[in-house]
Parts: structure tokens; C-alpha cells; sequence
């Protein structure tokens, strides 16, 4: 029997449970100067792995806090030593933070390995094959290049990163693969920059911006007031700046998320499709900041739990066959000082959806 | 509390439905745990055993499923937690799993967070200070004296251009209120001249213990009285220890929100670096009157006249104009307030 089957991700987390977890986990944290909060992270992504569902099979996340706080420690008095050295010999600090530069591409590596070998899907372990050149390059150089093009290589740079993170995963003992044209990569990238410069220009046209400045600066030379309506249409334009700018990104991780998960695949013929709409995402990003910046943070679980539940629905995983059959590998063992270090960094290598 | 629901649990005849797996395949069967009088055990859909005996581990996070190991070979789970909670009794870390139960309860642990947050910032972050500061080797201290003082000579700073009797005028101040300021904490004070234009009439102090004037200091302030009262400031600042506890602060404060970063979500986690860095402004300000306060009596203990350090700002605002108000975003006390506060114990020396 070799089949297609489609299934849905389900997540079935709901903002009650994960409120007590969340508000738990952080009043434990502060209790213990911060201490627990390595067993908060395990909490957490137990949480949201095991109530992540396809076909009836489970995520979970195997690593323990105890692991996890270590690798902090070592992590944390490596910045210690780095900002003594700074303040105490500047010069040596010049090297280490050269140094510290070419380990960041390790680091990184380690991290994702450590995520993914404590990430299990239906009981079997998830992989990652490290490459310290290939990290360096998606990582460090490629995105530096990128610079130099003013950002018009990013879609490249995204590529390579994403097959790179991607094709190097493995599930138990079956490979990821990745293929995508760089066409809908660059197509995520236009369609923001469209969203950007299109709303500029028309704001600009319907809030009559050029007659506007001009008045201001006529009024400053003639030494009276500016017209009303010329300052409430350049306050209009500010606003108007905002709903340019920060939906573009939205935009863009939207159109991306749909294009990686369309060049995904697991060994044995199993594909994924995602199908996020920008402008939903939009609303719940920005009704989420709003409700949690007015609760003073009370709503992130809320917040968290919806945005989760909304990225499952629109993911979709065609299976080959069936799920059941594939074979994990041997656990060989991993320290979590990559974890750590990503962690304090804020650098998001989450395995997962 | 554990004696009891292991009683429960071998009281406790019946059944749960679930999947389980055997080790390193993704294999789904369909499973019950069943406990008769046979005892507890894992089977499959056919009524094999799989698994005799108790569960080497139970799992769970509320809400969530109950996820079971036996032995090395098997896991099984079921989202019929409670159940499996009167099979084979209460995961270890029940309590947990209680405290985060949606119930009024969760009011009280909101209460102890902000409880928790005021109290690390009142006396927590105090704690860690002191604690590093004690574990601070003095060998250290005294080096970032060195590695400062050569850095900034090699970038900053030029040698000094006074005249000896300027120079000898001052080091007879320096020696008078050395004498009578607050013991130095690690190695004696060492007093520096250099040519520091970019700072203009300045004098800063490193935390080992070495003081740096500027030539533009003695050239347009050379009055002893207020010499004394800049000295006495500087030294005040070695002596409380100022710069470690600001630099062990910041990097407390960095390491606590990088852990819970995670946790609050990124919209708490600006707030609180945001507030933190107003925090550490107004913790600096504190350290400036801190400052004032103990070289006045300092300066006024070597026989100078105190109340010539509020000349000294006076001067200040007269030329440079004052920072303005007594504000969040100033590392400084405004000039008219220190002014103020000077004179008032000046009289009271």
C-alpha cells in the first residue's frame, strides 16, 4: 500500500493550561535568580511539542533542565570572563572577540544538532549533520555579502540558509531533502517590498505630502505657523510609514514559510505544504502585541497558544505510505553549550513548525 | 500524599487506551494499559503482552498527555491522563503540575511574580552584586586600573603639559585628603596627570584606586578648596566600590533577562531592559550624590573649604550651561541641584 494520505497539524494546546505552565515557570525562574528557568524552557517546549499532533502521532522534546542549566553556566561565565578581559586588556579582547567570531558558526551548528536530537516525532529521534564551512558561509558570509548588494542577494542568502538547516536534517535514519526555484523566494521578497514602497507612494499621493512639506517649509521662511492640515497630513504619513514597514516582514515570513515547506521533503516521498495568508498573519501578530503590551504581558500565553494554533492549521504533511516503519538511529551524546549560547544570543534554531 | 495514590493505584483494577512504540521505530500500535488481577501491564490490540510490570517513567505537563516508559524497549501514551493517573499513581512532579492548574490559585502567583520582580530589583540584584564583588580577586581590580589607564594613553590621552609647581601643588591636596578619605579597598590611591581635552576640566577615579586629573582642570580651576572637593568625590568613588557595582549590575541584569527571555515573550522582555537601563541611570545618579556627600566630609576633614565645590559647578553652568532638569536620562545629578545639596552640608560641616 502506497497511498498519499494528507493530514492537518493539529496543535492542541490551549491558553488555560499553558497560562498556569507559563506564570508557574516564571515565578519559580524569579524565585531561584533565574535558575529554574532552564527547567522552564524544558517545560515549555514539552509542552508545545507534545501537543502537536499529526495523524494521531506526537512531538516531544527529551532534553532535561539539568542539561540544559549546565550548558548556561558554561555559557554565562564564558561572557563573564570575555567582559573582565574587555575592561582589563582591551587588546586581548580585540583577539578573543575575533576568535569568539569564528566559533559562532559552530556554535550554531551545535545548537541545531541539540535541538533536533532532543526533538522526537512518533517516537523516533530527529538528526543533524553538521558542516563548520557551510555554517560559516550561510551564517556569517553570505549575509555580510549581502550587504555589500544592499540586500538585493537576500532571497539568495535565505535559500542557501534554508537548504542548508533543512536538507541536513534527518528523521531517524530517513533524510531531509530541500529543492526550490529561487523564483519564489524572490517573489516573497518583491511582494513585501511591493507592500512597502506601494503603500508609501499612494500614502504619500492621498495625504497630499508634497504640498505639505513644502508649506512647512515656506512657513518656517516666512516666519508663521505651518497650516493645520499640512502637520496633521505629515502626522498621517507617520502612521501610515508604520503600516508600511512592520507588516513587510510579516509579509515576507509568510510568502517564505509557504515557499520552504513547498521545497521540503522527507526521504520515502513524504512533502509538506504550508498555507499561510500575510494577511491573516498580519492581524494576529499585530492583535497579539496590542492585547499583550496592554496587559502588561499577562496575555503571552494567549498570544502564544493562537499564533501556534494558526501556523498548525495552515500546515499540511502528505505521506507516502505511512508514517509507521522508519527507523531511528543510535544516540550518540550531545552537550547543550550551543543551546545555551543561542539561547543567550536570541537566535531562533527551533526544530519544529 | 505519594503513600496514598500508591495505594490507589494497586487498589485500582481497570484500563486506558493509547498508542504505544517500541524504541527507535516510529511504528504505531494501538495499546492499553490494563491492571487486573494479573497485575499491570502493556498489550496490544490482540491482547499480547508487550510489557509486564510497572512503568520505569511517567510524564506529564497539565493539559497534556500522560507519557509512560517500560524499560528500555516500550513507551505508551494516552491522552486519557487520568486514567493512567489511577492505574500506576501520580507522576513525581505533581505538584507542579497542581500549582499550574487553571484555578483562582493562579492569582496569588501572579501576585508572588510581581512580588518577585519588585524584590529582585530592591535587593536581589544587590545580592548577586556584593556576592561577585566578594569573589572579586583584588589582583583584577588592580588590573583594570592598568589595562584602562595604558588604553586610554595609547588612544585618548596625552601626557601631561603642567608646570611642576602646578603639579606639586596639587599632589600636597591629593596627599591632605588622601589622608583622611575612607580606606582604599584594593592598593593605595595613585593620583595621574594627563592631558585630556576631550573631557575638559574633568578628574575621573578607576576602581583599583587610581586618579586621573586633567591638565584643563588645574589649568582653569587651580584652587585648592575646590581641588579637595573633586579629590574627596573621586576618591568616594574607589572607596563605595561605584564602578564594580555598576558593571556587575548591568551584566547581572543581562544574564537574568537572557534567561527568561524565553519565557516573558518579547514584548515583556523590552520592557524590562528598557526599565532596567532607566533603573541603572537613576542607580548612577545615586553613586554621584553618594559621592558628594562622603568627599565633602573628606575635603572638610584634610582643613578645606567645602562649600568651594559648588563654585566649582556654578563655573560649570556658567560655561558649558546646565545638563538641565534632574532628569531619567541623566548619568548626573543636574548641576543646580548638587549645587544645592552641597552647600547644605558644607554648612552643616
Amino acid at each position: 500500500m502506497s497511498e498519499d494520505q494528507t493530514f492537518q497539524v493539529q496543535f492542541k494546546g490551549n491558553a488555560q493550561t499553558y497560562f498556569g505552565i507559563w506564570i508557574v515557570n516564571l515565578l519559580l525562574s524569579l524565585v531561584t535568580l533565574g535558575i529554574y528557568s532552564a527547567w522552564a524552557k524544558v517545560r515549555t517546549k514539552k509542552y508545545f511539542a507534545q501537543n502537536t499532533v499529526i495523524d494521531g502521532r506526537r512531538f516531544d522534546y527529551h532534553a532535561r533542565g539539568m542539561q540544559i542549566f549546565l550548558g548556561r553556566v558554561v555559557v554565562a561565565i564564558a561572557y563573564i570572563v570575555l567582559q573582565l578581559v574587555v575592561t582589563i586588556a582591551p587588546i586581548v579582547g580585540i583577539v578573543l572577540f575575533v576568535l569568539f567570531f569564528f566559533a559562532v558558526p559552530e556554535l550554531i551548528n551545535r545548537s541545531v544538532a541539540f535541538n533536533a536530537r532532543m526533538t522526537s516525532f512518533s517516537g523516533v529521534r530527529f538528526g543533524f549533520t553538521k558542516s563548520y564551512w557551510r555554517a560559516f558561509l550561510v551564517y556569517l558570509l553570505y549575509p555580510i555579502l549581502s550587504v555589500l548588494t544592499l540586500y538585493l542577494t537576500l532571497p539568495l542568502v535565505s535559500r542557501a540558509q534554508h537548504r542548508y538547516y533543512i536538507s541536513r536534517h534527518r528523521f531517524g535514519t530517513s533524510q531531509f531533502g530541500f529543492e526550490s526555484k529561487i523564483g519564489t523566494f524572490y517573489k516573497a521578497f518583491g511582494l513585501a517590498l511591493a507592500w512597502m514602497f506601494g503603500l508609501i507612494l499612494v500614502g504619500a499621493i492621498a495625504v497630499g505630502l508634497p504640498s505639505a512639506v513644502v508649506d512647512v517649509y515656506m512657513a518656517e521662511g516666512q516666519g508663521r505657523e505651518p497650516a493645520l492640515f499640512s502637520l496633521i497630513s505629515l502626522g498621517t504619513m507617520f502612521v501610515i510609514l508604520l503600516l508600511a514597514v512592520l507588516p513587510a516582514g510579516y509579509i515576507y515570513q509568510a510568502f517564505l514559510r509557504n515557499a520552504v515547506y513547498a521545497g521540503m521533503s522527507v526521504e520515502g516521498g513524504h512533502s509538506f505544504e504550508s498555507k499561510v495568508r500575510p494577511l491573516k498573519l498580519i492581524w494576529i501578530a499585530f492583535s497579539n502585541a496590542i492585547v499583550v503590551s496592554l496587559t502588561i504581558g499577562l496575555m503571552h500565553p494567549w498570544a502564544r497558544v493562537r499564533m501556534a494554533r494558526y501556523m498548525a492549521s495552515c500546515t499540511y504533511v502528505t505521506v507516502h505510505g505511512s508514517i509507521d516503519g522508519i527507523v531511528g538511529e543510535e544516540q550518540d551524546k550531545v552537550s547543550a553549550i550551543g543551546d545555551a549560547f543561542t539561547d543567550f544570543e536570541g537566535i531562533d534554531v527551533d526544530f519544529g513548525l | 500524599m505519594t503513600l496514598d495514590s500508591d495505594q490507589l493505584a494497586q487498589a485500582t483494577y481497570g484500563e486506558v487506551f493509547g498508542h504505544a512504540y517500541e524504541k527507535r521505530l516510529s511504528t504505531q500500535i494501538s495499546a492499553r494499559l490494563v491492571r487486573d488481577a494479573n497485575g499491570l501491564r502493556l498489550e496490544n490490540a490482540d491482547g499480547e503482552t508487550l510489557y509486564a510490570g510497572p512503568p520505569s517513567n511517567v510524564e506529564r505537563i497539565s493539559g497534556g498527555p500522560s507519557l509512560l516508559s517500560f524499560g528500555a524497549q516500550w513507551t505508551f501514551d494516552t491522552e486519557d491522563a487520568k486514567g493512567a493517573e489511577l492505574l500506576i499513581g501520580r507522576a513525581k512532579d505533581g505538584w507542579l503540575s497542581d500549582l499550574e492548574t487553571w484555578h483562582p490559585r493562579l492569582l496569588i502567583v501572579i501576585a508572588a511574580c510581581l512580588l518577585g520582580v519588585f524584590a529582585i530589583w530592591k535587593w536581589g540584584l544587590d545580592l548577586l552584586v556584593w556576592g561577585a564583588i566578594l569573589l572579586t580577586p583584588p589582583a583584577i581590580v588592580t588590573a583594570i586600573d592598568a589595562g584602562n589607564l595604558g588604553a586610554m594613553d595609547r588612544i585618548l590621552m596625552d601626557p601631561t603639559e603642567l608646570s611642576q609647581a602646578d603639579k606639586d601643588m596639587v599632589r600636597d591636596v591629593f596627599e591632605d585628603v588622601r589622608a583622611h578619605a575612607p580606606e582604599a579597598p584594593y592598593g593605595e590611591y595613585t593620583l595621574y596627570f594627563r592631558k585630556a581635552d576631550f573631557i575638559g576640566p574633568n578628574a575621573f577615579a578607576l576602581p583599583g584606586g587610581t586618579v586621573v586629573v586633567t591638565d584643563a582642570l588645574v589649568e582653569e580651576f587651580p584652587d585648592q578648596d575646590i581641588l579637595a572637593g573633586i579629590l574627596g568625590h573621586e576618591l568616594a568613588h574607589v572607596s563605595e566600590r561605584h564602578s564594580l557595582h555598576q558593571l556587575y549590575r548591568s551584566l547581572s541584569i543581562y544574564v537574568l533577562v537572557a534567561m527568561i527571555a524565553g519565557d516573558v515573550g518579547p514584548v515583556l522582555e523590552d520592557v524590562l531592559l528598557e526599565g532596567s537601563a532607566l533603573a541603572s541611570l537613576s542607580y548612577s545618579r545615586k553613586h554621584e550624590s553618594e559621592a558628594d556627600v562622603i568627599g565633602i566630609e573628606t575635603s572638610h576633614a584634610a582643613g578645606y573649604d567645602p562649600a568651594a565645590l559648588a563654585e566649582f559647578f556654578e563655573t560649570l553652568s556658567e560655561d558649558f550651561g546646565d545638563t538641565g532638569s534632574n532628569d531619567w536620562l541623566s548619568t548626573h545629578p543636574s548641576n543646580a541641584d548638587r549645587i544645592r545639596i552641597i552647600k547644605d552640608l558644607a554648612a552643616k560641616q
